[in-house]
């Protein structure tokens, strides 16, 4: 097969970038395998990708930033998308310029706004998977609106949960379009797996409220006191680093909570700890639950749509616990710093169970979707249509453009006011 | 993990540390020639330049890579060493790029009793993403733990290593750029270590404008002070990692600190 990938911008850091990537240098080992940048920003990206795997920007910022046509809004593109303001008249074009001329059989968009484009734009024979990193539930009532419309033109439409494919199954009419969910792969480890000795907890991520570090460090108190030997290392940068800092000096806890700064790769510092932990409120996957979990460590994460509860199974390979209880999450952790062999045998769960998160098994089911999306649009047959579900699915379409409207209506009153 | 995409062309070397400090640098790299690993030892103030350390890289099991192994002895110089990859004898070097750091073992550390002279090396990332060696060797070492900050004073737990306390050991806070002006506070027995307190109202007024103050340990009143710092974990730099509160004292503000070279020391700044 040849599968194209287009993605925001190929240059810049982030999961979706990591994930496409390694995704991309997987299936080259079988397919011919390319990456089309809507966004180009710098001469090299932070990740290289495969050898085999081509990279294809389409907008140079550097030389076409001042472009008029980069000035004028985008068309296509929807307005309702995170990204809006990035994209623009020269965007449209060249992404529709991308999409006619495309050799691939299978292109593969990477975030909503690309799945809009491929959806409405790509020449008939070529078969169109739509990823979702997001949540439906989060997208503003707009955007869901725009996708509603655009999505029922997909072939294929993979979220990173099952209760986001969930979501999407029940709130959106896409007959026809075969919705899976396609977890995130996290590589094999290089190093030897942690042995559950080191008396360190490890939490990594953006330094961002919705990730509640600061209930992390809360529920660390518990341990620092009765387990002084104790330390809780966080991994990671972001705007929450001062009140995080703020709140440790408070608690006292200098001599064992550490702000470790931004380590990437993550693989030779969790494997320094015994346990990882997470806390945030709201999780479309949980990546370095994933990760932590490939290196050994059992996590206590909370309980939050969507990814933790999907991927840790609680008193097995980890704990999940109700979303801003800091008691809770203090109590897990003592349970698994208290208790040495029950830490060990969650940890050697961890690394067995979350080999389902190995690229191979991934990139199996990326393959067979990819390859089922080409035979249908190939023979002209695509499932019938889900007749039971249409109600249901007009009743959400109803309440979010009457969402949409309402804030539209908000938005011009307060506009009239200022 | 994020091996399938990899971060740039340049060479890039994993390495492994054990316990007792041997560290194994591992290449992706075929070569038929006699490829060699230099650690280069940073210009330093005041010192004699160091030689380049160099280390043969040979195949090691069937997985193509090879390997150069830094043994314990002799030991590093105190400081900065860049890693270069030399690919022939006389090819011009190429800085090494870090890859994974397996520093799993120097994680408690600070729990092993160290022998003099006290040595330490911890590989870590440069500031511009380069691979290089933080080496510390010293006599003897007062390794910090425990911090406590309460009524205006600091209680350090420390741990000396490479040297005996006498009765006579007092611990000693230095006004950095006036090595006169010195303040003495009596040691405790704490353990296998000792502690001691410092009230900050005594750092206070002793020169205008704000101060620093570097703390040591005297084991005895005859022989040289010993710095007290914290170098026996995987941390190369501890300054932003390991934070401490300021204390208000009466004009000024006080607040204990790990330096760029992660000793301990104590800055007194006038509140405005």
């Amino acid at each position: 097969m040849k599968i194209s990938f287009l993605i925001h911008n190929a240059y810049g850091i982030g999961g979706t970038i990591t994930t496409t990537f390694n995704l991309a240098a997987a299936l080259a080992e079988r397919h011919d395998v390319e990456i089309a940048s809507v966004l180009r920003h710098r001469e090299h990206p932070n990740l290289t990708p495969h050898p085999d795997v081509r990279l294809r920007p389409l907008v140079d910022l550097r030389r076409e930033k001042d472009d008029p046509r980069h000035r004028e809004p985008a068309k296509v593109f929807p307005a309702a998308e995170y990204r809006y303001h990035q994209y623009s008249e020269l965007t449209d074009q060249r992404i529709a310029e991308y999409l006619e001329s495309v050799e691939a059989d299978v292109v593969v968009g990477t975030r909503p706004g690309l799945n809009v484009h491929l959806a409405l734009q790509a020449p008939e024979h070529v078969a169109r998977v739509g990823q979702e990193h997001l949540t439906l539930d989060n997208h503003p009532p707009r955007l869901r609106t725009a996708l509603r419309r655009a999505y029922r033109h997909l072939d294929v439409l993979t979220t990173v949960t099952e209760a986001d494919a969930d979501s999407y199954r029940r709130k959106m009419r896409l007959p026809g379009v075969r919705v899976e969910a396609l977890p995130n792969s996290v590589p094999d480890p290089v190093l030897p797996a942690a042995d559950g000795t080191a008396k360190v907890i490890v939490a990594a991520g953006r330094l961002v409220p919705v990730k509640r570090y600061d209930l992390i460090i809360k529920a660390f108190a518990r341990v620092a006191a009765a387990h002084p030997d104790w330390q809780l290392r966080i991994y990671g940068k972001g705007e929450e680093q001062p009140v995080l800092r703020r709140l440790i000096e408070s608690l006292g806890l200098w001599n064992n909570v550490f702000l470790m700064g931004a380590a990437t790769p993550m693989e030779a510092e969790w494997v320094k700890g015994s346990i990882g932990v997470a806390a945030s409120n709201f999780e479309p996957f949980g990546m370095t639950i994933v990760e932590a979990m490939r290196c050994g460590l059992p996590v206590v994460s909370t309980d939050c749509p969507y990814g933790p509860g999907e991927i840790i199974k609680d008193g097995v390979d980890g704990r999940l616990v109700p979303v801003d209880d800091a008691d809770a999450l203090g109590e897990a952790l003592l349970d698994l710093v208290r208790d040495d062999e029950l830490r060990h045998r969650m940890g050697r769960a961890a690394l067995d169970n979350a080999r389902r998160y190995a690229p191979g098994p991934v990139v199996a089911q990326a393959e067979r979707l990819a390859k089922e999306a080409v035979a249908a649009r190939s023979t002209g047959r695509r499932p019938a249509p889900d007749g039971g579900r249409t109600l249901s699915g007009q009743g959400h379409a109803a309440a979010d453009l009457a969402l949409a409207a309402a804030s539209e209506a908000l938005r011009t009153l307060r506009k009239g006011r200022r | 993990m994020s091996t399938t995409a990899q971060d740039t062309d340049t060479p890039r070397a994993h390495c492994t540390v054990d316990a007792d400090g041997r560290t194994t640098f591992r290449i992706a790299l075929r070569s038929a020639g006699h490829p060699r690993l230099a650690l280069v030892p940073r210009a330093k103030k005041n010192a004699p330049q160091q030689p380049t350390r160099l280390l043969d890289l040979e195949p090691h099991g069937d997985d193509g890579d090879l390997r150069a192994v830094l043994e314990p002895l002799p030991a590093l110089a105190e400081g900065r060493w860049d890693a270069y990859l030399m690919r022939e004898t006389d090819a011009v070097r190429e800085r090494l790029r870090p890859g994974l750091r397996d520093l799993r073992a120097l994680v408690d550390g600070n729990l092993r009793e160290r022998p003099s002279p006290v040595a330490v090396r911890v590989p870590y990332a440069t500031k511009d993403g380069f691979l290089a060696v933080r080496a510390w060797l010293r006599p003897a070492h007062a390794e910090a733990g425990r911090l406590d900050l309460a009524d205006g004073a600091m209680t350090v737990h420390a741990r000396l290593h490479g040297a005996e306390p006498s009765d006579g050991a007092t611990a000693l806070l230095r006004l950095r750029g006036d090595r006169d002006t010195t303040r003495s506070f009596p040691l405790r027995t704490d353990g296998s270590g000792f502690s001691f307190t410092a009230p900050f109202a005594e750092l206070t007024g002793a020169a205008p404008g704000d101060q620093v103050w570097d703390v040591f340990l005297r084991p005895a009143a005859d022989v040289p002070p010993v710095r007290i710092g914290r170098l026996l974990d995987d941390t190369a730099d501890r300054k932003t990692v390991c934070v401490y509160p300021a204390l208000t004292v009466g004009e000024a503000a006080a607040r204990p600190y790990y330096t760029v070279d992660n000793d301990l020391a104590v800055e007194v700044t006038a509140v405005r």
